[in-house]
């Protein structure tokens, strides 16, 4: 009896444990966020607006073929601080936000010019357990946030995604925009020696029609988000952008460009040639002359002759040899551009201030107060070293055999 | 005592689990930024000289535990309160390590969960296993370094190949001079974890090859100390100074950046299953040496009986010692000033200098 009794008392213990986790989510509960767009009103209020998946409507594949209606959903909530309004959004979401998912963050060029709107974003995102500081950041430029996040894309169901895809796939093939996530944006802005740059985003066409479903019947979309320039972030705001022409240059030099083309001109001709690099590396290294740091960028790339639109002889190797020459001095003079800009920023976009702080720390105390300044006069050199390895599948290009002129 | 014997691969793995313990976790040296690794390796070689004090007085007294020998070498009754002190002293650190584990927890995954809950949770598997004697302590441990060493191995490579590490955040070393370092590391990591060897004292007759005993425990600490320096390093390198600084747990901040090809990745669970067994490993041999010097102390035939009381003080104590985490990290360096140099570094050298002239004595007297 007595046995019996003791197993019984077991049993009852276990059941407390048995009801299972203390805080359980349901997958049915949750509303998995994938983007925040955060704009400011008037009322000085944050307007932040949830996109929120709709996962019966993405499935894709034969079986499911994907419901009927939209695969996103977007909430809008105010508050004067982002926790606020995101308890505020409960108010018209049936279930409870989840932030594990987060992968895109929009910022308002609003906000993004005005130092405390921008900063006082940031620590209740680095806080939160449950938001990942490796979310991409972004500011939409000449819209509002809520307009980028709303918007819907055709190729992609999933607007967060091609955003995040596409700065991923223009890094790697185009070299005008990069990735930068949360962390690295907190790590420019803390940073005494680097400033964070940020890649902006455009609604580009009819805005109004951006977020309807009809927007997604058409071959070309009536609006569409495309990555346009990369701002500056100087002292917790936006100074300025720099335009794509200069951003590749911004790009290289940070060591993120892996292929791009470089298109020069051949024997008077213009736009003759193009060579598309396929693996490049940028070393930044400081040295001093006087006692004063001198910054040498040098960059070495190699890739292919992609396009030959004249009369050449790409056998020859004198003439790779001075493609060659040719492409280095082009992207010399892209990055030397590059650089003047953001001098004239007085803005250290490029981190040369922490090269100088790793190389010489002494030297760093006494520059580091007013690093920007001293930026702006700092002496930059470029060297490039380009091989064109190969020229694709034909060696002369037929302009070599054509008869007429 | 118990009469039980472990091997002395056993006690390597127990000196190796106990040693990376919470301190794996945790930002080791971070107030002197890119140089903690250094400051961990200069802790580690001090550990290893007070490690040859706990070695030597072990050498005079190879059958006795901590709590034992100080009888002898002080005398009865300073020896006994000695030995209650000591007993407190553990289960101090038992329960702050709990805390640390819960806090863990309850800042990272389970949010919602109250404290209580978590280490109950814990404390209860914990007094399970000491329940069931020290012996088997030892055989989970073989069993879960294992496992530690595979997670371990497997983080280490995602981490690499996601291309996350920048060695050059280590630079530039050096930057505010040795004296920093130096400090930091013979003041605090020598104590937190390396100093925290003194336990092992308790644990020490329980090994079967009384020989092996020195170079089991020094590799133990070695192996150790060079995984808590590599940890540092990756932590540094990947998060950057700033970041390590700002971060209480740096190693999650840096497994939840691992990302590779777009699906591996949100892989908090590796750190999640290290924190569990890591905790389980450190806590319980605290609580063992507690118990074991309870024992001894109050000279009890059965330990069996001690075993839910001392687990009780030690969940109560987890929860009561501090109202927050900020609380809980001040006291933490007041435990460094007030209890660990006493308790690891300055009673043992005392009692070495004692029980050296005592057996000197004994020595000159026989011949």
């Amino acid at each position: 009896m007595k046995k019996w009794l003791i197993i019984l008392l077991a049993l009852t213990m276990t059941v407390p444990l048995l009801s299972a986790c203390w805080n359980q989510k349901e997958l049915t509960d949750l509303a998995f966020v994938l983007a925040l767009g955060i704009d400011k009103g008037e009322d000085d209020m944050y307007h932040v607006s949830f996109q929120i998946v709709n996962p019966g409507n993405v499935s894709t594949g034969q079986g499911g073929g994907g419901g009927q209606g939209l695969p996103i959903a977007v909430y809008k909530s105010t508050g004067r601080t982002i926790t606020e309004a995101a308890r505020n959004a409960t108010k018209k979401v049936s279930r409870r936000l989840y932030y594990a998912h987060t992968n895109l963050v929009v910022v308002s060029e609003e906000v993004a010019k005005e130092k405390n709107s921008l900063l006082h974003i940031m620590d209740g995102l680095d806080r939160d357990p449950e938001f990942r500081t490796t979310t991409e950041l972004v500011i939409a430029r000449d819209s509002t946030a809520e307009e980028l996040v709303t918007t819907l894309t055709i190729l992609d169901k999933l607007p967060v995604m091609k955003i995040t895809k596409e700065i991923k796939a223009t890094e790697a093939m185009l070299g005008e925009n990069m990735s930068v996530t949360i962390d690295d944006f907190m790590n420019g802005i803390i940073s005494t020696g680097k400033e964070p740059i940020v890649n902006g985003y455009r609604l580009v066409g009819i805005k109004e029609k951006a977020r309807l479903a009809e927007n997604l019947q058409t071959t070309t979309t009536d609006a569409f988000l495309a990555a346009d320039g990369l701002a500056v972030i100087k002292d917790g705001e936006l100074i300025d952008w720099i335009e794509s022409n200069k951003a590749r240059g911004v790009i290289w030099v940070l060591d993120k460009a892996k292929s791009t083309d470089i298109t020069i001109s051949w024997n008077g001709k213009k736009n003759g040639l193009s060579m598309v690099p396929i693996r490049s590396k940028t070393k930044v290294a400081t040295a001093f002359k006087n006692g004063k740091p001198i910054i040498n960028i040098s960059i070495e790339n190699e890739g292919w002759i992609s396009e030959a639109n004249t009369a050449i002889d790409l056998t020859d190797p004198k003439i790779m040899e001075k493609i060659q020459k040719l492409v280095e001095r082009k992207i010399e003079k892209e990055v030397l551009s590059s650089v003047k800009e953001a001098q004239k920023l007085r803005c250290d976009i490029f981190g040369f201030g922490e090269n100088v702080h790793k190389t010489n720390p002494k030297l760093w105390k006494k520059l580091e107060s007013n690093w920007n300044d001293y930026f702006a006069d700092l002496e930059v050199n470029v060297k490039v070293d380009s091989y064109a390895r190969r020229e694709g599948v034909r060696t002369k290009p037929f302009w070599s055999v054509l008869k007429f002129k | 005592m118990e009469k039980v014997k472990i091997s002395g691969y056993q006690l390597f793995v127990l000196v190796v689990l106990f040693e990376m313990g919470s301190a794996i976790l945790l930002g080791l040296g971070s107030e002197v930024k890119q140089d903690a690794w250094i400051a961990i390796l200069l802790g580690l070689f001090g550990g290893i000289i007070v490690f040859f004090i706990y070695y030597q007085l072990y050498k005079y007294y190879p059958d006795l535990p901590l709590t034992s020998y100080l009888q002898k070498i002080v005398g009865k009754w300073v020896g006994r309160l000695l030995g209650l002190l000591y007993i407190v002293y553990f289960m101090y650190v038992a329960a702050r390590v709990l805390r640390d584990f819960g806090e863990l927890l309850t800042t990272t995954i389970y949010n919602s969960t109250p404290l209580f809950i978590i280490n109950t949770l814990m404390i209860v598997t914990i007094i399970y296993g000491v329940h069931k004697g020290f012996e088997v302590l030892a055989r989970v441990g073989e069993l879960y370094f294992i496992i530690i060493y595979l997670t371990a191995i497997l983080g280490m490579l995602l981490i690499i190949f996601s291309g996350l590490i920048h060695l050059s955040n280590l630079a530039p070393i050096l930057e505010n001079g040795l004296n920093p370092v130096i400090k930091t590391g013979l003041t605090q990591i020598i104590t937190f974890p390396f100093g925290e060897m003194i336990v092992i004292t308790m644990v020490l007759p329980l090994i079967n090859d009384k020989k092996k005993a020195k170079w089991v425990c020094l590799s133990g600490m070695v192996l150790a100390g060079i995984n808590i320096t590599i940890t540092a390093v990756v932590n540094i390198s990947v998060l950057g100074v700033d970041l390590y600084h700002r971060s209480p747990f740096p190693l999650l901040t840096t497994i939840g950046r691992i990302q590779i090809a777009d699906f591996i990745e949100r892989l908090d669970v590796l750190f999640m299953l290290y924190l569990v067994i890591g905790g389980f490993f450190k806590i319980a041999i605290f609580y063992y040496a507690a118990l074991a010097g309870a024992v001894d102390v109050f000279q009890m035939k059965n330990q069996g009986k001690l075993v839910f009381p001392i687990g009780i003080i030690v969940l109560f104590a987890s929860i009561t010692i501090a109202s927050n985490f900020a609380e809980f990290i001040k006291e933490g360096i007041a435990v460094t000033i007030y209890l660990s140099w006493p308790f690891q570094i300055i009673i043992p050298s005392i009692l070495l200098t004692i029980a050296y002239f005592r057996n000197r004595k004994k020595q000159t007297s026989s011949l």
